[in-house]
């Protein structure tokens, strides 16, 4: 048996796998002080449900899966380490300066933002390392033991060192970390160029300076989930996921613990991955998770998980990027919960403020009288007041109704019904945009994509969001409103590993290539024998982070071959960059030679020999079938057939208007769509279009 | 005639035509190869309506779109009247719309199936090198266009039927000095044009032509009535404020003295922006074209007031900026030369007018940012001895300039007005390997912030110079003498500077317009202009200030002396301490 958990902003999500690879599904509540009682709370539900005693169930595990936003939310919170940080003469202010750029060039109202780490944390270490390696001024040792002397006398709990170009030559960096070692002893530090071997010092650096910020709390929270975890009768291996969507050690991830900053959200697209395929044979995917108050988008292109290196912790340029690649996220204020108003010229806008859990929407009747999409979604007649999360929490209709009548229908002049039917029409396109700027940012055609819903709520306007990407299918998994915990117990153990070495198609260096790629190979091959020793399968690959001459962007290729053995190797890679360039940006240039500035080899461990997306079949629940009024903007309000999720057939179809219920998520199909129940048990809906408009 | 639009469609249009100008963007930015492009961010994307008026842009240098792409695509048509789908133009020409000549702006007419001309998609972007006599792309104190040397393209076909034409391609790379540079450059400008040409043709088969042109006018009139509604939170009244380039080579001794008069009309729903009076335009390269003219006077209003109104021919149908002809801030005459003026002037005319209106209306407007272009966002070049190849790049090492606004401190890297911040800042590791130089030191310099109750930002420090060889560097660096202002009782930022560092570590002054040539072990210092304080620094809360002092950014004396606060032994705010000295200094 397996056990898979997120921790989330609101719910921590459960995905059990029971021995004959049957899933189950359960959601508690996060419980942030503490997050791991959470955690636990999920498992006892379980239990519950097993008719098992808590030790019992878990004695039955051999693994446990961990996603957790605890990182994330530290640092937001400000509740890391007191972290200072060591650079290169001169620099003081690599975190200060940032890389500019700014979002919103009319607005005023945001100042500048705070460095990641203060500076007057930040010191100045004699030595110089230049662009071609050589030594321009020696370390100044004494000075750095004076620093570190002066870091105890300031109780600073971790240390973060970023030194030019140590990525070429790290002598300087190597030898801090040993003074570090003396002076310091028991206390955690981090070198840029060992955990982020990238050019760049900003990004470098912020890299460095959050992970070393969150080794202290990180590291105790891993002992102590799998203490606890072990105290309450687990005797398996616990495996934490990470940002770059696969798996680690609990024990390792401590050591680089920025790793976990989007762990959670990555695994969003590993299952979204194995839903395009298994239920619709598609290696392109958008993948959308509604939240409450975000929206968290991915493509899958190709059957491969898309990365980014540039992860921002908060907006772009106005919070922290960290330096390193994660699997490529990207989050909008939209959801459930995003609030509808007017502005002083009558356009409506839907979010981005959020009513978020608390006080949550107006209907909620705890303290909210915003009108918010959930709302909306009353209004109209998608959600069953009685059936909320299973009819586990009452919805107020009437308060949904006087604030959109207050907030939108009054100042805009429209019925009631409309104005819930904009709210929702303006939130689809917000999230339609998120959507065509991941997929044109990677030059996809999101028409060529399967949309896949996760979240409880993503169910409400995924027909209508197909519809208007022009997707040929949505897909509603059953696991849907828990798509990261059922992406992690399907992901494998990862690791990647990056080297800079510069290389030009005009004189290619194949032989010091070829020993960067051994070098790389080698540290995967640790991996396979290390962490992956015992696992079924074993892959390794190769990329180049390639540009053209002069271009500071580069474009991520993979290698057809492990190295480069002839002239006609160095030509497929060459020609790899010309056709991704054209598929991405829409031009190439082939005359032109390319640069590669990086080299990757990625590994994966394959754990499990089969994955599964479908939930072990449930007691068959009282019908709710039946009919309701649900309102359509083309339509106006049409009877829907109303079915439960659990009790429609594999293969049976269902055309639209009509409401498919579960206890965790309702999925409107729109009148003009169709929907069929897929043998994994996902809903998959064929968008088609909408009927003439009344 | 379509039918009216109601608000659900005008957002989901509106967001559509922004989705698109992004997109274009991105492209941009992702496949540009010089690095003024592909690091400073130094371009900008629009899309205009058939009639020339802007519709849709993405986040873009203020200076490059708010006025100029009207009239460029005004241009093409008057030049070309008969336009066919697969047409682009490179237009750069000052006289005929462009901001300035180093601004290559591809245009390409949207044509729809029918063969009716719909919108025009641009695509702008500095270029590294264009051609000038010398090295470098802001020519501060070329006497005309033919000192300046620049190729003037005044919307010239260069693609018929999606084919480029070779001819002037081989003109460009005849007379560039990073020719491949340009090509790839040239090529990403037109991928991205083509790609917004691409998604709008989609768009107008999907909802139909006839409700996109009922959209523009009724995104316009939306557009205006926010304006007006902006213009409204503001008291009437006018104001008139100077501000002042100071003088470089076929400038009067005195420098450039700017006036810019602006008047509030809020019952009208009307600012007006006269720059009328003002000197005519000088033998130098820093006179004004009539697109950055008004775009500088319309940026000191948009930045002047809220911030959410879009920014489109529709609300800039309540700005009226009156220019004169053949003045240094007007409509200039062929062959006067424009060749910096997205930058130097057009800040002295931005900072003017938007301190204007911080001294209407408390509450608006903004202090005035810092001066541009100190050495260290200069043009280098020179030969790479390890590789013989010749280089030539602006990097964006050390620059800052942001100015204190109404609610919240500046934004440290504002770049210059005209850029509101979009530019990058140059990695050392990025610049040291693109070109043999080093760089020493990039810091904040203390105590240089423009004090206020909202503080404006602090001088970048910065030393760098060979690695190996000789090195030219090209800049033209405002503010040394006239720093940014502030409004309000704010304080003024410090002024820019810079200076030689000889291999004996001994300071040479240095002009604030030059092309200084360094040899390895030499290094430039370079200060950049602050930015100017909004509101009286003793009303500034106190614990900010004890975190600049904290943060080693601001002494305690000058916390003292300036802001009045009182900070006791381990930096905590005396309270008692700080009341009363900030009443003895407001006494």
């Amino acid at each position: 048996m397996r056990f898979a958990v997120d921790t989330g902003g609101t719910f921590t999500d459960l995905i059990v796998e029971d021995d004959d690879n049957g899933l189950h599904m359960y959601k508690a509540s996060t419980t942030p002080g503490d997050p791991i009682n959470g955690v636990l709370d999920s498992l006892k539900l379980a239990a519950d449900d097993f008719g098992l005693g808590l030790d019992a169930l878990l004695a039955k595990g051999d693994l446990f899966i961990h996603g957790t936003t605890h990182a994330i939310n530290a640092i937001v919170t400000g509740n890391t380490a007191k972290t200072a940080f060591l650079t290169t003469e001169g620099h003081r202010d690599i975190l200060v300066f940032r890389e500019g750029g700014r979002m919103e060039p009319f607005n005023f109202t945001v100042p500048y933002p705070q460095p990641y780490l203060p500076r007057a944390l930040s010191y100045e270490v004699p030595g110089r390392i230049l662009s071609d390696a050589s030594e321009m001024a020696p370390l100044d040792e004494g000075r750095v033991v004076e620093i570190l002397k002066e870091l105890k006398s300031k109780d600073v709990e971790a240390v973060a060192v970023c030194l030019l170009w140590s990525i070429i030559n790290s002598a300087h960096e190597d030898r801090v970390g040993e003074l570090i070692e003396q002076h310091l002893p028991g206390v955690p530090y981090t070198l840029s160029h060992v955990l982020n071997p990238s050019l760049r010092e900003y990004r470098r650096a912020s890299s460095a300076a959050i992970d070393a910020s969150l080794k202290p709390l990180m590291s105790a929270y891993m002992h102590n989930l799998t203490g606890r975890l072990s105290d309450a009768g687990f005797g398996g291996r616990v495996l934490i996921v990470t940002s770059q969507g696969g798996m680690m050690d609990a024990v390792d991830v401590a050591e680089h613990p920025i790793h976990l900053i989007n762990s959670g959200p990555s695994m969003a697209p590993v299952s979204g991955r194995y839903f395009a395929r298994e239920d619709e044979g598609s290696d392109t995917a958008v993948i959308a998770d509604t939240g409450g108050t975000t929206y968290d988008v991915s493509l899958v292109r190709r059957g491969r998980i898309p990365w980014t290196r540039e992860t921002w912790i908060g907006q772009p340029y106005r919070g922290h990027m960290t330096g390193f690649p994660s699997v490529d996220v990207k989050s909008i204020g939209a959801g459930g919960g995003s609030i509808a108003w007017v502005d002083d010229g009558g356009m409506l806008h839907v979010g981005p403020q959020s009513a978020g859990a608390v006080p949550g929407p107006s209907c909620y009747g705890q303290g909210g009288d915003k009108p918010t999409v959930t709302d909306a979604s009353l209004v109209l007649g998608y959600l069953d007041p009685e059936f909320f999360l299973g009819g586990s929490m009452g919805l107020d209709l009437e308060a949904a109704r006087g604030a959109i009548e207050r907030d939108v229908a009054k100042p805009m002049g429209i019925g009631l019904e409309d104005a819930a039917a904009a709210i929702i029409a303006i939130a689809t396109e917000n999230m339609v945009q998120a959507i065509v700027d991941i997929t044109v940012n990677q030059g996809i055609d999101p028409r060529d994509a399967i949309l896949i819903g996760g979240g409880g709520a993503a169910g409400l306007n995924s027909t209508a969001i197909g519809r208007r990407l022009g997707s040929e299918r949505v897909v509603i998994p059953e696991v849907g409103a828990a798509l990261s915990a059922a992406g992690a117990m399907m992901s494998d153990l990862h690791s990647q590993y990056t080297r800079t070495f510069f290389a030009t198609s005009e004189a290619f260096d194949a032989a010091g290539v070829n020993q960067i790629l051994d070098g790389l190979e080698a540290r995967c091959n640790a991996f396979i024998n290390g962490p992956g020793a015992g696992s079924i399968s074993q892959t390794i690959e190769f990329f180049a982070e390639a540009r053209y001459p002069e271009q500071v962007w580069e474009i991520e290729v993979p290698l057809a071959s492990p190295r480069f053995e002839s002239d006609a190797d160095v030509a497929a890679l060459v020609e790899e960059f010309h056709k991704v360039h054209e598929d991405i940006f829409a031009i190439n240039d082939p005359e032109s030679s390319i640069e590669v500035v990086g080299w990757t080899a990625s590994v994966k461990c394959l754990l499990k020999e089969t994955e599964s997306g479908s939930l072990a079949a449930a007691e068959e629940a009282a019908s709710a079938d039946g009919t309701r009024k649900v309102y359509f903007a083309e339509t106006g309000y049409v009877d829907a057939t109303v079915r439960r999720f659990e009790a429609m057939k594999a293969g049976e179809t269902l055309p639209g208007p009509a409401i498919i219920e579960s206890p965790f998520t309702t999925v409107v199909v729109d009148p003009g769509a169709t929907a069929e129940r897929r043998e994994s048990g996902s809903v998959s809906i064929v968008p088609g279009v909408a009927p003439a408009a009344k | 005639m379509a039918d009216k639009i109601d608000g659900v469609k005008l957002a989901l249009l509106s967001n559509r035509l922004e989705g698109i100008s992004r997109k274009m963007g991105n492209t941009l930015m992702r496949t540009g190869r010089s690095g003024v492009l592909n690091i400073a961010r130094d371009f900008s994307c629009c899309i205009l309506t058939a009639d020339d008026k802007l519709a849709a842009v993405a986040e873009s240098l203020p200076i490059h779109v708010l006025s100029g792409p009207d009239m460029m695509a005004a241009t093409m048509k008057e030049y070309h009247p008969d336009l066919k789908r697969g047409d682009a133009f490179l237009h750069n020409s000052p006289y005929h719309g462009c901001s300035h000549p180093a601004d290559h702006t591809i245009l390409i007419p949207v044509i729809d199936d029918d063969g009716i001309h719909r919108y025009t998609m641009a695509a702008k972007a500095h270029q590294a090198d264009i051609g000038n006599s010398i090295p470098t792309t802001y020519h501060g104190t070329a006497r005309d266009v033919y000192e300046e040397g620049a190729l003037i393209f005044p919307a010239v076909k260069v693609q018929e039927n999606y084919e480029h034409n070779m001819d002037i391609v081989r003109m460009c790379r005849m007379r560039i000095r990073v020719p491949d540079q340009w090509w790839g450059d040239y090529l990403a400008m037109i991928g991205a044009a083509r790609i917004g040409e691409r998604e709008l043709l989609a768009l107008g088969r999907e909802v139909g032509w006839d409700t996109l042109e009922a959209f523009n006018e009724q995104w316009f009139d939306y557009s205006e009535e926010r304006m007006v509604g902006a213009i409204r939170q503001l008291p009437a009244g006018s104001a008139t404020r100077t501000s002042t380039h100071d003088a470089i080579p076929g400038t009067p001794e005195e420098g450039i003295m700017i006036t810019s008069t602006v008047t509030i009309d809020p019952d009208g729903g009307e600012v007006t922006v006269d720059l009328m009076d003002n000197p005519d335009a000088q033998p130098c390269g820093l006179n004004l074209s009539e697109a950055c003219a008004r775009t500088a006077a319309m940026v000191g209003v948009f930045n002047s007031i809220d911030h959410s109104v879009p920014k489109n021919a529709g609300s800039f149908r309540r700005i009226k900026v009156l220019l004169r002809e053949d003045s240094v801030c007007g409509i200039p005459k062929h062959p006067t030369s424009c060749s910096a003026a997205t930058t130097n002037i057009a800040d002295r005319v931005a900072n003017p007018t938007q301190a204007a209106i911080a001294e209407i209306a408390d509450g608006f407007g903004l202090a005035e940012c810092g001066a541009i272009i100190p050495p260290a966002v200069g043009v280098v070049s020179g030969m790479n001895d390890e590789t013989g190849q010749p280089f030539v790049n602006q990097v964006f090492l050390g620059l800052t300039g942001g100015a204190g606004a109404p609610e919240a401190d500046c934004w440290q890297s504002i770049c210059h007005v005209g850029n509101g911040g979009l530019c990058y800042q140059d990695s050392i590791e990025l610049d040291e390997l693109r070109q043999p130089i080093f760089v020493k030191t990039r810091t904040f310099a203390p105590d240089t912030e423009g004090a206020g109750q909202f503080c404006g930002a602090r001088s970048a420090y910065t030393e760098f110079g060979p690695r190996v060889g000789n090195l030219d560097i090209a800049y033209v660096s405002d503010g040394g003498i006239n720093g940014p202002k502030g409004v309000r009782g704010g304080l003024g930022g410090s002024v820019s500077g810079q200076y030689k560092i000889t291999r004996n570590n001994e300071r040479e002054d240095l002009p604030n317009c030059a092309v200084v040539t360094l040899v390895a072990g030499e290094l430039i210092s370079s200060q950049s202009c602050g930015g100017g304080g909004y509101g009286t620094p003793t009303e500034r809360d106190p614990e900010s200030v004890a975190r600049d002092v904290l943060e080693d950014y601001v002494s305690a004396e000058r916390a003292r002396s300036v802001y009045g606060v009182v900070l006791d032994a381990v930096g905590k705010v005396d309270a008692a301490a700080t009341t009363k000295l900030r009443t003895e200094m407001t006494a």
